[in-house]
């Protein structure tokens, strides 16, 4: 049953066409995204199968759960919660007062965004990156360039859609770079990432920038990509080193990029005053979180 | 077991599918390191088994899809796939009669190769930091190729793929 096949071209002919097209592919990568969404959308699939022993784990993990251990996650909730409404109350008072404030010296009143919760799927990625898949993506209104946060902090933002995955560059990868602040003295920064997954890089920071261990780098909105006010990072340490011609500054991610497991896609300020009437109550804080 | 098909070329690229998913599929943190190479070794087979059908350019497609799932950029496997598969088709005839274990330790020299090839392209194009890890698949790769050979020779056989 063998067919008679003509071996038309040779392997060396072969490797090279292999070779052409890859370095083809290397240069023109940006210029392919549309290519590249289109088939990643067709083997987002595999994805969600690849997903299913984890969400198996976690099911069995949760139906497995003991009467006790429910009850005492419970509890802790409920102390939770009872906390974060506590703060919820003395920060819808700022919130009002800020606002005030800010119509009185005639600046924008800040809108609050709508969220979406996003769940991160197992799947393997580039070993030289750091990326998540999120399990949202074109079909729920994810766009590249997002900005995703957790309960922390920032994370990153989404890289590359597909019809129903979005990939997300974590602030650890050493191609990404946020714009940040000091809350202690508002000095204005970037942060870049170094690769390594608890460590961030301050660059170019001036000997005579007024920084401390411990400060907290919030996101200053300057690059109009992550919203102000995030936490992204605090400072672990302040190194003059007088042969180089910068300050050494590095600082650990404030999400634990990690183990993260749920995020929120933020949308900055498309939708805001949407989802607020939807709620019913125009002022109160407009978030829309569907599970 | 009679799946008479002619040729059984969906079984391949079902063995394909199935190899893609177990590239894919979350591991813990402590093994992630250790993950072989199944897609390459499932190529590596077929090209042993079948070297006029299964070849550099089905290893080029392969290392795209695969490039396109990791989410790195495009090019990096295909490049460094249809290198290690330009090797063995050169090779597949001296590989075939090679004693398992001797088979074993090409494969996981072919597999540093891979990994070697990806580590340098991805170091060109983007940043990369080198380390040693790097070559931990080829030893994990080393240990299962006796077991993806025998499970894919079974295939083979059962389905009659030519």
């Amino acid at each position: 049953m063998k067919p008679i096949f003509a071996r038309g071209i040779s392997n060396q002919f072969r490797l090279t066409l292999a070779i052409i097209l890859s370095v083809m592919l290397l240069v023109a990568n940006d210029r392919l995204e549309p290519v590249r969404q289109s088939i990643s959308s067709i083997l987002s699939p595999l994805q969600y199968i690849a997903n299913i022993p984890g969400v198996l784990l976690d099911w069995s993990a949760e139906s497995l759960a003991t009467r006790n251990m429910l009850a005492k996650q419970n509890k802790e909730l409920l102390r939770q919660q009872l906390l974060m409404s506590e703060r919820l109350q003395r920060f819808e008072h700022l919130r009002q007062e800020n606002d005030r404030l800010r119509s009185l010296l005639g600046s924008p009143v800040h809108m609050d965004a709508k969220k979406v919760v996003a769940e991160v799927m197992e799947v393997a990625s580039d070993p030289y990156r750091h990326y998540v898949v999120l399990n949202h993506g074109a079909r729920s209104g994810v766009f590249v360039g997002q900005p995703v946060v957790d309960a922390h902090g920032v994370v990153g933002q989404v890289v590359e859609i597909s019809e129903l995955t979005s990939r997300v560059l974590l602030i650890s990868d050493a191609t990404h770079a946020i714009p940040v602040r000091v809350t202690r003295n508002d000095v204005r920064l970037m942060v870049q990432g170094t690769g390594e997954i608890d460590e961030l890089e301050l660059r170019h920071v001036a000997k005579s920038t007024d920084l401390r261990v411990g400060d907290l780098l919030v996101s200053s909105g300057l690059g109009k990509r992550f919203p102000e006010g995030y936490p992204v990072a605090r400072i672990i340490s302040v190194d003059n080193d007088d042969g180089q011609s910068y300050a050494t500054v590095t600082a650990q991610p404030l999400a634990a990029l990690d183990r993260i497991r749920y995020l929120l896609l933020l949308w900055p300020d498309g939708n805001a005053a949407l989802s607020s009437v939807e709620l019913g109550k125009p002022d109160a804080a407009a978030v829309e979180v569907t599970p | 077991m009679s799946m008479h098909v002619p040729n059984g070329r969906w079984v391949v690229w079902l063995s394909f599918l199935v190899a893609m998913l177990f590239q894919i599929m979350p591991l813990p943190n402590i093994v992630e390191a250790w993950r072989p190479d199944w897609i390459l070794l499932v190529m590596i087979y077929w090209v042993m088994a079948l070297p006029h059908r299964y070849n550099i350019l089905s290893a080029w497609i392969l290392g795209v899809l695969l490039d396109i799932l990791l989410g790195a950029h495009l090019g990096i496997r295909a490049l460094s796939m249809s290198l290690v598969i330009y090797v063995v088709v050169l090779n597949f005839q001296r590989l075939r009669t090679f004693p398992m274990w001797q088979q074993a330790l090409v494969i996981a020299c072919l597999v540093c190769l891979h990994h070697l090839v990806v580590f340098w392209v991805e170091f060109v194009v983007d940043v990369a930091s080198f380390d040693v890890s790097l070559f931990l698949p080829a030893v994990s790769s080393l240990i299962i190729w006796p077991w993806v050979f025998w499970v894919l020779r079974r295939v083979r056989r059962i389905y009659k793929v030519r």
